[in-house]
């Protein structure tokens, strides 16, 4: 994804937000037209440096977050997920998505991010099958993920305050700032680490 | 020792069809080119090996005929015999008479080869190129043969597994198709459905049974192993093996190849006397050591006997406090099942010395391990003094399981039939609150009781196992599973029909979670989560203890 | 628990020699049934012993045996072959081969001349 991007890019740099024509949407248009804003010297930038990413975005409480394209399977209506007792609050259950029965995970819960007030009662309705060498899982959100493109560049891979989070939270890569927005990339290799994976109770 | 035999004589005859056929093509490619050195040599490398394999196995007639045209064409190599046209014919007709007699290995009125042929080759063979004596005319084999392949082929153990999954897909989906065709009632999809049913269930038996291997190619590695530890620990062993020709999933028998060798060295080292010790007991200075296989209905069933010192109950209650396992009353109290469930806890081994064979501390509990990831169950018996009896019941295919279906909290579970004894509705009077628990009396045989719903979804700090007022309604539905010698009642919320289903495992992060043996999609679409009874029991056993 | 290669042409011999060894409490490493795998193989297995049958489909026993040789000059090989091929088993001894076997092999021979060659002490190196 980020190859093909990277072509359209040098023909067009003012063009730094596109979205595939199934997620376009209000919001991304309405980002779009932020876009627009854009200094001169930022444009400059993406044409001399213009490895970009691909992102999923979708809000968790109150801030958004993101996950690069090539860490997201599908983005798919949530199915009906079976509960699973005797597992972390922070697992949904599993949910049958085309045959493969997957765990679906609530990070906002994994996070402990406090809920937007807004939203309280608002049912999840979209599943991000995220996928990675070790697992397969399902992130439910609640608002349609949007897609993002931006300059790799935009994304402050070690911001100060990560070094003051607890080592528990190093699967953030870094932040992305564009538009008055600040998203939240996340490393989906890291979200479950290795100890918390073990962590499940082992009855 | 047949099975082995017959597992020889197949690889031999498979694999001489094979350089029967590759012969008939290089010696016609030799006709055209006589000059091909390559072709020659190939002839040559397939024609040694055919000898020495039917000379190995005691075929003698093929090795004889191989080693005549052995011979022939070592001479033609050599240049000391030409390849005419009266020598190919009878070269042709020595390969033909090759094939005939691979092809009649098991037919015992098959009687002698054409001797004008044998002679003939005899003749190129001893009387070199300007043999004068005339070659007999033998009527060519190849006008009246059927063109015929090998009978059998070998397959990679990782292409059945492919077919295996494949099948237990197709399956879930045939019962999907098989739902909706209820749904929509139409006849027309309905016996189309049926017949899917039933081809999917045929295609399913035929992979099951492609997989299956006779039970012996397992056992024949034993009287070596026997013999070797019992002049290690100076113990005089008789070994009898049972039921070589039952057939299991061969990747079953793969995973207990080393819990049956865990337990034979335990036998003879822990199990069987020395044969001073065995003599003042009275007993044959011989040990016996039986290891028996046989079919029990849909499953097989697999003991090893041996007629030692047997367990003592006293020993393993005192070692079972000493490790912390269980506290001295309730060790006073344990039954002689309960007891003897307690050699396969984790960390428990009664043995004193390390010998090279047995100490190498790995406990019975690995066994069982072993024994319950392939859904198998495994039990013990003993006689103080006179020995003791392992049993292990196994199924004969991994991928599809009977099982029992049932709701809790309106979530679907299944439990293996395997681990399902019997299924009662009681009365919730019949229920008694014992000591932080729930008994029944069943038939005069006290079984702990426990809700589901409690032990799944009650809070932990909440969870009160003894407290019948959690019960929902008055009749309650109760699975009695059985695991390591005990018994345990699970009350559920709705009870279903019994079914062959795939059990899916769960993938990561979620197979950590062991109370979880895998999921199943029901013919409804919906996720149906397989409980794995050792796993719960073990969860009923610790929460119990708090 | 001593390692051993089977190098054989012949699906039913090396079926053969594998129950034979592995009965007997060897572990096969590898089964090559060409001169290719057979030099693959051996570099990449470094067993304790290898069988080598001196016909192959691509290559001769001897011309493997220098090739392993080469890479390994410790490499022990017993050479497995049939009667009439003693000019061949000779050479190979000569380049290094420990021992050899002649098919038919009864498994008392087989073991025998196995568990003598793995016994010998490892040449200085």
């Amino acid at each position: 994804m980020p190859k093909t991007s990277k072509t359209n890019k040098k023909a067009e740099p003012e063009a730094a937000l596109t979205a595939p024509p199934e997620t376009t949407s209000a919001e991304v248009a309405a980002s779009e037209a932020g876009k627009g804003e854009a200094t001169v010297s930022e444009a400059a930038r993406e044409l001399v440096s213009p490895e970009m990413v691909h992102l999923i975005v979708f809000k968790l409480g109150t801030e958004e977050y993101a996950i690069r394209i090539d860490q997201v399977k599908e983005v798919t209506v949530t199915p009906e997920i079976t509960r699973m007792p005797r597992t972390p609050d922070f697992v949904k259950g599993v949910a049958n998505i085309r045959g493969d029965i997957i765990a679906i995970i609530d990070l906002a819960r994994r996070f402990n991010i406090r809920p937007d007030a807004a939203a309280v009662g608002v049912s999840s309705s979209y599943t991000l099958v995220v996928e990675t060498d070790t697992y397969s899982i399902g992130v439910d959100v609640k608002e349609v993920p949007q897609s993002l493109n931006l300059p790799l560049t935009k994304i402050d891979k070690t911001p100060s305050f990560l070094q003051d989070v607890s080592v528990s939270e190093n699967f953030i890569e870094g932040i992305a700032k564009t538009d008055n927005r600040l998203i939240i990339v996340l490393d989906m290799h890291k979200i479950l680490t290795h100890e918390e994976v073990n962590q499940l109770p082992n009855l | 020792m047949k099975s082995r035999e017959q597992e020889y004589k197949e690889i031999f005859i498979a694999e001489a069809l094979e350089y029967f056929d590759a012969l008939n093509r290089h010696i016609s490619t030799l006709e055209k080119e006589p000059e091909s050195e390559e072709t020659l040599a190939e002839i040559f490398r397939l024609l040694h090996n055919l000898k020495a394999n039917s000379k190995a196995i005691g075929y003698l007639q093929i090795s004889d005929v191989s080693h005549k045209l052995e011979t022939a064409f070592s001479l033609i190599r050599n240049k000391e015999l030409s390849f005419s046209d009266e020598v190919v014919k009878v070269l042709f007709d020595g390969v033909d008479l090759l094939g005939e007699l691979i092809h009649n290995v098991d037919n015992p009125n098959y009687g002698e080869p054409d001797p004008l042929l044998l002679r003939n080759l005899d003749i190129i063979v001893e009387n070199l190129s300007d043999s004068t004596i005339e070659l007999a005319k033998v009527q060519r084999y190849n006008t009246s043969k059927n063109l015929s392949l090998s009978e059998l082929i070998y397959i990679q153990i990782r292409k059945l597994d492919h077919m295996m999954n494949l099948v237990g897909e197709l399956m879930i989906d045939r019962d999907r198709v098989l739902s909706i065709s209820r749904e929509l009632n139409s006849d027309e999809l309905k016996s189309v459905s049926s017949h899917l049913y039933r081809i999917t269930e045929e295609l399913q038996y035929s992979v099951m049974d492609a997989r299956l291997v006779n039970i012996g190619s397992l056992f024949n590695k034993f009287p070596r192993i026997v013999r070797d530890v019992a002049a290690a620990e100076g113990k005089q062993v008789n070994l009898v093996l049972e039921g070589h020709d039952i057939q299991i999933d061969r990747n079953i028998l793969q995973i207990m190849a080393d819990s049956l060798l865990h337990l034979v060295r335990n036998a003879i080292t822990h199990g069987l006397e020395k044969p001073e010790e065995r003599q003042a007991a009275g007993k044959d200075t011989t040990g016996q050591l039986r290891l028996a296989a046989q079919s029990d209905r849909e499953n097989v069933l697999l003991r090893l006997i041996d007629d030692g010192r047997g367990i003592d109950l006293n020993v393993v209650r005192r070692t079972a406090v000493e490790k912390q396992l269980v506290s001295a009353d309730a060790a006073r109290s344990m039954g002689e099942h309960e007891v003897l469930s307690l050699l396969f806890e984790p960390g428990f081994s009664t043995a004193k010395e390390v010998t090279e064979f047995s100490g190498r501390g790995v406990g019975l509990d690995v066994v069982k391990n072993a024994i319950d990831s392939i859904g198998g169950r495994i039990s013990v018996s003993s006689v103080k003094g006179s020995g003791t009896t392992f049993s292990m019941q196994l199924p004969t295919s991994i991928a599809v399981k009977g099982a029992l279906l049932f709701e809790v909290d309106s979530i679907y579970f299944a439990i293996p039939l395997i681990h399902t004894e019997q299924v009662v509705s009681l009365d919730k009077d019949e229920l008694h609150e014992v000591g932080g628990v729930l008994i029944a009396d069943l038939k005069g045989e006290t079984v702990t009781v426990v809700y589901l719903n409690e032990l799944l979804n009650a809070p932990e700090q909440e969870m009160r196992l003894g407290d019948k007022t959690r019960l929902n309604g008055q009749v309650q539905n109760i699975i009695i599973v059985s695991y390591n010698n005990r018994k345990l009642g699970l009350i559920v919320d709705k009870l279903y029909r019994q079914q062959d289903i795939v059990v899916k495992a769960l993938s990561k992060p979620l197979d950590q979670i062991d109370i979880y043996g895998g999921v199943t999609l029901l013919g409804t679409g919906k996720v149906c989560l397989v409980l794995d009874v050792p796993a719960i029991t073990r969860y009923f056993t610790q929460r119990r203890q708090i | 628990m001593k390692r051993i290669l089977i190098v054989d042409d012949s699906f039913y011999m090396r079926t053969m020699l594998k129950n034979m060894l592995s009965d007997a409490g060897y572990e096969i490493v590898g089964e090559a049934p060409n001169g290719q795998t057979a030099l693959e193989l051996a570099k990449e297995t470094k067993p304790d012993l290898i069988t080598l049958d001196v016909i192959l489909p691509d290559s001769t026993g001897l011309e493997v045996l220098k090739g392993i040789r080469q890479e390994q000059p410790d490499q022990k090989v017993i050479i497995v072959s049939a009667v009439g091929q003693e000019v061949i088993v000779n050479e190979a001894m000569e380049y290094g081969a420990k021992s050899y076997i002649v098919k038919p092999f009864s498994e008392e021979n087989v073991l025998e001349v196995v568990s003598k060659v793995l016994a010998e002490e490892a040449p200085e190196s």
